[in-house]
């Protein structure tokens, strides 16, 4: 099996899972949206177990792992955001959150909804929604708009560029990187399906998936800090 | 793969949207409830602990000034208790002093009353012997020789009556 075969099958293949009876194929829902719905309901319901009978005193093990782990967690996000931008630290462990779970889907043989265009369209769109956003909300619209043109009007054009640059980078960043991730890992399958995928499956599919989902929200985050300052 | 399609774009970004929420409001929002709550308690305890040393300080502060209160006190009562004492001494040696002088004062008089009882007794005794003596001389025959012998008599019989 050849490399081209493989993309064929990886890129062309018919990722509608749910068919709408209605809309002409435009309703219908991608596997990578039900994949995320699956992972979704498992932190859901990973979170509901490790919240559930938190105490003030006496705490287990769990409560002192999981408050461990918010705090943590919170404290990557705001050391990235800085502290004007603390506010966007839930919704920057969500976009990880979101990213490391799909990211490393590929672990149990499924396809990473990250590897679909769709979802990492719609992480840079809210993404830089989200960016542009905080911007106004800090310095009103017309501050906002003033920071184009700075630090000196002449870049003012690449400033507006930017806005559509930055989401476009961080969308094709994230879907090359586990398309190739995904590729290799499929052409080893291929090559020897017992034991040779097992080191390239912990470092493609945990590490540069990790990789990639705390990139994505860096680059964010950086971005959320500099339209906040 | 490659065709986009904007609902599934939209799919995900109300995906996105649901764990966003779930994370907020299940995870975050309870670990900082307790943490939050933790926070105050801690702080409450601290803001005891540092009420009870200053009412501790205090008591300390009031104990102390107590016990001196107390040593003056007690200097203050030992002090009234020797005045009180030196005046009861005072007061009795006084006292004494003034029977004394009254009973001395007394003997006196009574000494005094007796000298003249006896000195009546003595008068009357010399009264009678003169009488006595009197009537002897009326009695006898008078010479100038005879009178003297009886004025010596006499003088020798008082004499030895009034020792």
């Amino acid at each position: 099996m050849n490399i081209k075969e493989v993309l064929k099958e990886l890129l062309l293949e018919d990722k509608t899972l749910i068919h709408m009876p209605f809309g002409n194929g435009n309703c219908d829902f991608n596997k990578s949206v039900v994949l995320s719905w699956v992972f979704i309901l498992v932190v859901f319901i990973l979170i509901l177990i490790f919240t559930h009978n938190m105490k003030v005193h006496n705490i287990s093990k769990r409560q002192a792992a999981v408050e461990g782990f918010v705090i943590w967690i919170r404290g990557l996000a705001v050391g990235m955001l800085g502290e004007e931008g603390k506010d966007y630290a839930t919704y920057i462990v969500s976009v990880l959150v979101f990213l490391a779970c799909s990211n490393v889907m590929g672990l149990f043989g499924v396809v990473p909804p990250t590897m679909d265009l769709n979802v990492t369209i719609a992480l840079a769109l809210v993404s830089i929604i989200m960016v542009e956003a905080a911007g106004i909300r800090s310095k009103g619209v017309k501050g906002w708009a003033k920071a184009f043109a700075q630090p000196m009007a002449v870049i003012a054009p690449m400033n507006v560029l930017e806005l559509a640059i930055r989401p476009l980078s961080l969308c094709m960043r994230l879907f090359g990187n586990i398309l190739g991730a995904t590729v290799i890992m499929e052409l080893l399958k291929h090559i020897l399906p017992v034991g040779l995928p097992v080191p390239f499956s912990l470092y493609f599919d945990i590490f540069d998936g990790l990789i990639q989902a705390y990139v994505f929200v860096f680059l964010t985050s950086l971005y959320i800090k500099e339209a906040v300052e | 793969m490659l065709s986009v399609n904007l609902w599934n774009v939209l799919w995900t970004v109300i995906n996105l949207l649901i764990l966003y929420f779930l994370i907020k409001k299940f995870l975050f929002k309870r670990v900082d409830e307790v943490l939050e709550k933790r926070q105050l308690e801690i702080e409450e305890a601290s803001k005891e602990a540092d009420m009870m040393i200053e009412e501790a300080k205090k008591t300390k502060a009031e104990y102390l000034q107590r016990i001196e209160l107390a040593d003056e006190e007690k200097e203050q009562i030992l002090a009234d208790i020797k005045k009180q004492g030196y005046d009861e001494y005072e007061r009795i040696v006084n006292d004494a002093r003034r029977k004394g002088e009254q009973i001395v004062t007394e003997a006196k008089h009574n000494a005094e009353v007796e000298n003249e009882r006896v000195k009546e007794v003595y008068a009357a005794q010399l009264a009678d012997m003169v009488v006595e003596a009197a009537s002897k001389i009326a009695a006898t025959k008078h010479s100038t020789e005879n009178d003297r012998e009886l004025y010596d008599k006499f003088i020798s019989e008082a004499g030895a009556k009034n020792e």
